[in-house]
Formats: C-alpha cells, structure tokens, sequence
C-alpha cells in the first residue's frame, strides 16, 4: 500500500483516503489494491477522503462505478473542496465521513421534524422548550419546568410542569400526555389549573383541549 | 491511583451538603481509602466546623489557587481517621475568587495521591455550584423529602446532565420513618417518582447529626446512630459494594417484629 492511497478501518467503517497525484493513475491504483484483497472489501461499505482535491460529477461516478464492481459501496466522499462536495451531493452521496447519526447530536436532544420538535428526554425544573410548531416530549415534564408551543402539544410521559399550547394556532390547540396533572395549562388564551390531587384519581392517559370557552380534559380512548 | 472525584451537590440550602461530605469523607477514610475533602463553599466555610478543624486552618483553597502557598500546605490533615484530609474554604472572600479552570487544576494535582476528592458544593446554581462541579466524575445530590428541596434538586440535575456529568445518584437525608407513615411526608418513593435517577442512599433524621455536627465529630465514626450506619453504607457503595438499605423500623416492637417474623 502506498502513501497515495491509504485505507484505515475506523469506528464509522474503511475510509480511503486519497492523497496526491493524477487522479485517473489513483483510481487504477485503488482498483487494483481492491482486486488484491477482494476478500477482505467485499460487501464493504467504504467512505473516500479526498481532502482539496476538485472532483466532478463523471469522476465521482467511475470511482463508484469502480467500487461495485468489487462488489464495495461508496456511501461518502470527503472533501473540503465545494465543487467537489456538490458533485458528491448530487450523486446522493454523504459529504462528511463521519455518519449522520453521530453527526446529529444524541438523540436525547431536541430535532426537528417539519413543524414538529421531539424531544427525547424528560424536562426539568427550570428548563424551559419554546417552539412554533408542535412539540412532542418523550419523557416528562416535571413540576417547574415549561413548555410554549405553537401548535399542539403531546407527552409520552407525565406532565406535571406548565404548558402553554396553541400560541399560534389558538384554542383550536390540544395537549395530551399519558399523566396529565399540569402545574398550569394553557391552551390560546385560555388558562386552567390541575384539580387539587387528593392521590385517588386513577392515573390515565388524557387529553385537554378547548370546548365552549372552557379548557376540558377528557380520557383518551382510542 | 487515580481519585474518584465526587461532588455532593443539592440546589437548595441546608439539606445536608456539609454533613454528608463530613460523613461520606469520613466513612471511607475508615475502610482505609486515602480521601480529600474541600470545601468549595468560598466565603461560607462550614466544612472545617463539622469535621472539627477549624482551630488548624493556616491556609485555604483560594491561597492555593492563587500561589500563596502550596497544596499541600492546604492540606489539614483529620485527627482522628489516618488518610483523610481537608482543604477548607476561605472565609474572607466570595465564590468570584475561583473559577471552574482553578478547581479543575487543583484536583487535578490530587488525582495520582488519592482515591477519593470530595467536594462540598455550595447552595444554589451561581458561580459557586459551576466551580464545584467543573471536576466532578461523579455528582451526588442531597435532598430532604420535601417538595421544595425536591423542586432544587430537579433543577440541579438537569443543570448536570446539560454539563454532562450524569448521570447523577440521590441521596434522600433527613427521612422521617413516623411522618412518611402518617402521610404527612414524602416517601423515598414520591422524590423517586419525580426525579428518576439512581438511589445511592437514605440517612434518616437523627438528633445525634445535630450533637455530632455541633461537636465536629462526623457521626460516621461512631456506632449507635443510624444516621452514621447510612452513611457507612453510601460509602460502601461508592466502593462498589452492594449494600442493602436500611429499613429504619427499629421503633417497631420486639413482640410486633416476632409476630411478623412468624407469620412471613
């Protein structure tokens, strides 16, 4: 193996990593390293650094060409160069040799889905989550803590902080959880406290919304 | 050796930060590990009064930030546990005197000489709380069964997890076995039920806490108080050892526990 073309196995999967020189002598370079241990790449899912190096589309296209024909795919290329990462882009290929999934913070944080923002963790006291569209939370939400949602709001989970749903869409706004005993609920301009809990409610999931001028919260069946 | 470096931590004031500290220091010191306290409360020093050496502070964590003397110069040792140490706070400044690089440092320079650091964090969420948890490994958070102390405790551990410190254990003090019965306090269960991390400890209320803090002799070192057999007990955990909880029913009768005992 040269120093032109070096090949590391990572946590994320190989990533070749292509270092200087005529790009058409590296490509027949690589091709023949490859055919060497084919045993070892076959099925492999590799990812190409190319550091500065300024690659068009047809060029990304026959290296990939090259790869399946050794039966690898190319699931990313690298580079630092934005000709390059567009041609990359357009071929639907990742532009970064590190996958998305630990590119994107833990999943534990907030990610934003359309209009909607899920939240995979439980809020607490003191935090506060403000989003335009509609909030899901996995987790609770605990006394003291907030939430201000434009549209609806739904918790897969207890909620026993404030929420303050349909600052956008009004009463036409819903919040449900599977414990519904808010500190505070509001719903567009309408506002509501939990009923003193006295511990003998039986613990079902809930949903609240707005009816005749009156925030309503009704079992949820089904 | 490489420390553990634990910070007992709670939001609210006057859970028991201080006693735990003492005690938890203490009770390790005395299964033999070589343990350090400070005393990151600057300006509020109480540390010193509890493990009882106040009267031998010469110098004080914020000179050692600040050169005036070296580490170990700083380094009190306890008079009744070999191995356990105290680095007090300074009494005549205020929690700007530190940052969270400076604490970082210093425990830094303890971690090859001991098995554990433990820091007594200050109340509240300021300055003071940023400093004692910039080193932590671990965070241990002290609570009193009580909504309010609960409501702190929450905030301070998500205050930790956005740190990533966490996970954090919970140490519920000051329990009322009689009042949790009545219904008149919250069980070990309702602060789980809300803050949902990992139990490292219940210390029931004890009126020796008071007579041992006042006297500066952790309870930890003696026999006879239950508060002191919880707190050898949380020691032990943070060895790794899996210790059952108390069950604090020693108010039961003997002829109530034997009628128990026969019928299973």
């Amino acid at each position: 193996m040269t120093d032109r073309i070096a090949i590391k196995g990572t946590s994320n999967g190989l990533i070749i990593t292509i270092g200087s020189g005529m790009w058409e002598g590296l490509v027949e370079e690589l091709d023949s390293q490859l055919g060497a241990k084919a045993s070892f790449f076959k099925g492999g899912r590799v990812a190409l650094q190319v550091g500065a190096r300024q690659l068009t589309r047809p060029q990304l296209e026959s290296m990939g060409q090259m790869l399946s024909r050794h039966n690898v795919t190319l699931w990313a290329v690298g580079s630092d160069d934005i000709s390059t990462k567009e041609a990359a882009t357009q071929l639907s290929l990742e532009t970064s040799v590190i996958p998305p999934k630990q590119r994107n913070a833990p999943p534990r944080v907030a990610r934003s889905n359309g209009d909607s923002l899920v939240t995979r963790r439980t809020l607490r006291s003191g935090q506060v989550l403000k989003h335009p569209g509609n909030v899901v939370i996995i987790g609770d939400v605990n006394p003291g803590a907030e939430i201000q949602a434009g549209g609806d709001v739904i918790i897969w989970g207890r909620l026993r902080g404030s929420v303050h749903a349909g600052t956008k869409t009004g009463s036409e706004a819903i919040v449900c959880a599977l414990q519904l005993s808010p500190m505070q609920l509001r719903i567009g301009e309408y506002i509501t406290r939990s009923p003193a809990d006295d511990g003998s409610r039986e613990v079902i999931p809930e949903i609240a919304s707005v009816q005749d001028g009156h925030i309503v919260a009704e079992p949820w069946r089904g | 050796m490489s420390a553990t470096v634990i910070t007992i931590t709670s939001g609210k004031g006057g859970v028991g930060k201080t006693t735990t500290t003492a005690n938890l220091s203490a009770s390790l010191a005395a299964c033999g590990k070589k343990v350090v306290a400070i005393d990151a409360d600057i300006g509020l020093r109480n540390l010193d009064v509890v493990m009882g050496l106040e009267n031998r502070i010469v110098y004080d964590l914020v000179n050692v930030v600040e050169g005036t003397c070296r580490l170990r110069q700083a380094m009190i040792k306890d008079k009744r546990v070999d191995e356990l140490y105290l680095i007090p706070a300074a009494q005549s400044r205020d929690k700007s005197a530190l940052k969270p690089e400076d604490m970082i440092a210093v425990v830094d320079q303890l971690r090859d000489e001991f098995d554990f650091v433990i820091i007594d964090s200050p109340a509240g969420i300021e300055q003071g709380f940023k400093n004692a948890v910039a080193p932590a490994d671990r965070v241990l958070i002290v609570t009193t069964p009580e909504v309010s102390a609960v409501r702190d405790a929450d905030r301070i551990i998500g205050l930790i997890e956005a740190e990533e410190k966490g996970p954090a254990d919970l140490i519920v003090n000051r329990l009322r076995m009689d009042m949790v019965k009545r219904g008149d306090m919250l069980d070990t269960d309702d602060v789980i039920d809300i803050l949902a991390i990992n139990l490292i400890g219940i210390v029931p209320d004890d009126e020796h806490i008071i007579v041992s803090t006042n006297q500066g002799r952790p309870v930890a070192l003696e026999n006879g108080s239950l508060a002191g057999h919880a707190f050898r007990n949380i020691g032990l955990r943070l060895m790794g050892q899996n210790v059952p909880f108390l069950t604090f029913e020693q108010n039961e009768s003997f002829i109530k526990r034997l009628a128990n005992f026969l019928m299973g």
